[in-house]
């Protein structure tokens, strides 16, 4: 590639965001990107939780922990759901229908919430 | 059999409660060769008047016995027989020990002759001079012999076993120079211009020589003791006399050049009064421990818990004969202990009830078995000592908040996260549905 000048590299890095945004819009199923949009919002509760234990107090620990790790262990789950729905990954994930992957997902997931409020108090 | 004795006992000390004056029992025996003991009377009757029953015993006499079967048969011993050599097979260094361990008070004078006691002296972190070398002083200027000292008491010695510090105390006999037990009790010390030599051959040029050998050379000086009290960890009491002429009639009586009145009888009185336990004697009677606002003592307390501790001390009254609430102390401490003291505290006393000591203090935020202790040593008074075990432990699983407004962030987060599946789950079923139904429609394209 030739050297560019720095507005010209920020324009070609915008227009390589915006085709990528513009590829994902179009090339993704609407369940992936429901998915995705699930995973979006456990990353921000994630981020929000972690900032206000360093922020302001991470006193009863056990709470911190329990609320992260709720969030962690859920974005962990969902993110595997979405690799084992995905059709791109059919050839990956012979054996599991996405029927299957999903009753995996609940059932792990119930078993992590389980936990996540035993140990909240 | 056993229980009659107890009984009677039990009785006699009853009856003589009324004139009891020592807080351990009255019955004493006294060790005296018989060609002195009416040397001693004025000392003897003064005993007798104040209720104690005095058995005399010369030192060769097998009978009575000091103990038998490991029980003493004397509350007190007087052992004035300085100069024997040979005692009954009975009284030994060894056998006074012993008698130590059982609670009994001893007075046990020395002299310049080498004895099986002064052998026993070093036992007790007393050094005494060579054999032969009396305490000689030759202030103030006087007509008896240079080894016949006037001691003033002064503010060194023992004020509070000694009542009267304003005649002088004729002593003649063996100073002790003292090691660095903390049992220890100086009672009575040297004049500051006395110092031990032999009499006669006591040459200016041999103090220089036993001056230059330093330490053990030269028994000289106020830092000397001539009436020295030991205190056992059991609470038995012996007292050491460098000469057992302090308790004659002679010097009972005597009269100094100044005109002042030996102090001697006193003296000897104020001897008697501590080594058998009846000055200066201490108890716990009773501690308690409990929170605050409660009564009752708890099985177990919890960390951070406000606890109260309070301690009920007596002291021993040898003129009614009973105890009595005491609320002198000042300098008493509590400590609260696991392995190490983890608080210490002053223990003061409670100005409205008389021999109450209390403090309130909150338990520290450690969990484990804690002891209470009261630990109270000091030089002539009995020792006190007390230890309660109580364990500490972690408040209970609703003994303490659960859910602090500070951790609302997380219960959100946590919250949410719950109610973010449970929503993902049933659009994506919802989804499944309407994709099923939809399918047979889209299945051709797709293939």
């Amino acid at each position: 590639m030739a050297p560019k000048s720095t507005p010209a590299s920020s324009e070609t890095a915008f227009n390589a965001f915006n085709t990528l945004w513009k590829a994902y819009r179009d090339g993704t199923s609407d369940r992936l990107k429901f998915i995705d949009s699930f995973l979006f919002f456990l990353m921000l509760s994630g981020i929000v939780q972690f900032a206000y234990c360093i922020l302001v107090s991470n006193f009863p620990y056990n709470a911190f922990l329990a609320g992260f790790s709720s969030t962690v262990g859920q974005f962990v789950l969902a993110a595997s759901l979405r690799s084992q729905v995905n059709p791109d990954n059919k050839d990956e994930f012979k054996d599991v229908s996405p029927e299957r992957a999903f009753a995996d997902f609940a059932l792990g997931s119930i078993v992590l919430h389980f936990f996540v409020y035993n140990f909240l108090g | 059999m056993f229980a009659l004795k107890r009984v009677l006992l039990l009785a006699v000390g009853l009856a003589s409660l009324v004139s009891a004056t020592s807080s351990t029992g009255n019955s004493v025996l006294v060790v005296v060769e018989p060609k002195r003991q009416d040397d001693f009377s004025m000392f003897f009757e003064g005993l007798k008047d104040q209720g104690y029953e005095l058995t005399f015993r010369q030192p060769k006499d097998e009978k009575p016995l000091i103990a038998e079967y490991d029980v003493a048969a004397f509350a007190h011993v007087v052992l004035l027989a300085s100069e024997t050599k040979n005692f009954a097979k009975d009284i030994t260094p060894q056998s006074l020990v012993d008698l130590l361990r059982l609670k009994t008070n001893l007075i046990i004078a020395l002299s310049t002759k080498q004895t099986p006691l002064s052998l026993l002296a070093p036992e007790f972190s007393l050094i005494l001079p060579p054999p032969g070398t009396p305490l000689i002083s030759y202030f103030p200027k006087r007509d008896e012999p240079a080894s016949l000292v006037p001691i003033t008491p002064t503010k060194r010695d023992a004020t509070q076993i000694i009542s009267d510090t304003s005649k002088p105390i004729w002593f003649s006999g063996v100073p002790q120079a003292l090691g660095s037990n903390p049992q220890l009790v100086p009672i009575l010390h040297a004049p500051a211009e006395s110092f031990a030599s032999e009499i006669d051959g006591g040459s200016a040029d041999a103090l220089v020589d036993s001056a230059e050998k330093g330490g053990e050379g030269l028994w000289a000086g106020s830092q000397l003791s001539v009436v020295t009290g030991f205190q056992t960890l059991d609470g038995a009491r012996v007292t050491w006399v460098g000469g057992v002429d302090l308790f004659s009639d002679e010097l009972a009586q005597k009269v100094g050049p100044d005109g002042l009145k030996s102090g001697n009888a006193a003296f000897a009185r104020d001897i008697v009064a501590w080594t058998f336990q009846e000055s200066l004697v201490l108890r716990i009677d009773k501690v308690e421990h409990h929170r605050v606002n409660e009564t009752g003592p708890s099985e177990l307390y919890t960390t951070n818990d406000e606890l109260v501790f309070n301690a009920y001390i007596s002291k021993f009254n040898p003129k009614q004969g009973s105890w009595e609430p005491y609320s002198g102390i000042n300098d008493m401490q509590l400590e609260f202990t696991m392995l190490d003291p983890h608080i210490r505290t002053a223990l003061p006393p409670v100005r409205s009830v008389p021999g109450k000591y209390s403090v309130t203090f909150r338990a520290p935020d450690r969990h484990g078995v804690f002891k209470f202790v009261v630990d109270y040593k000091r030089k002539g008074w009995s020792h006190l000592h007390s230890s309660v075990t109580v364990p500490i432990v972690p408040p209970r699983h609703d003994g303490y908040p659960r859910f602090l407004s500070a951790a609302w962030p997380y219960y959100a987060g946590a919250i949410s996260t719950s109610i973010a599946f449970f929503l993902f789950s049933a659009l994506w079923l919802a989804g499944e549905v309407r994709e099923s139904a939809k399918r047979p429609g889209k299945a051709g394209k797709a293939e």
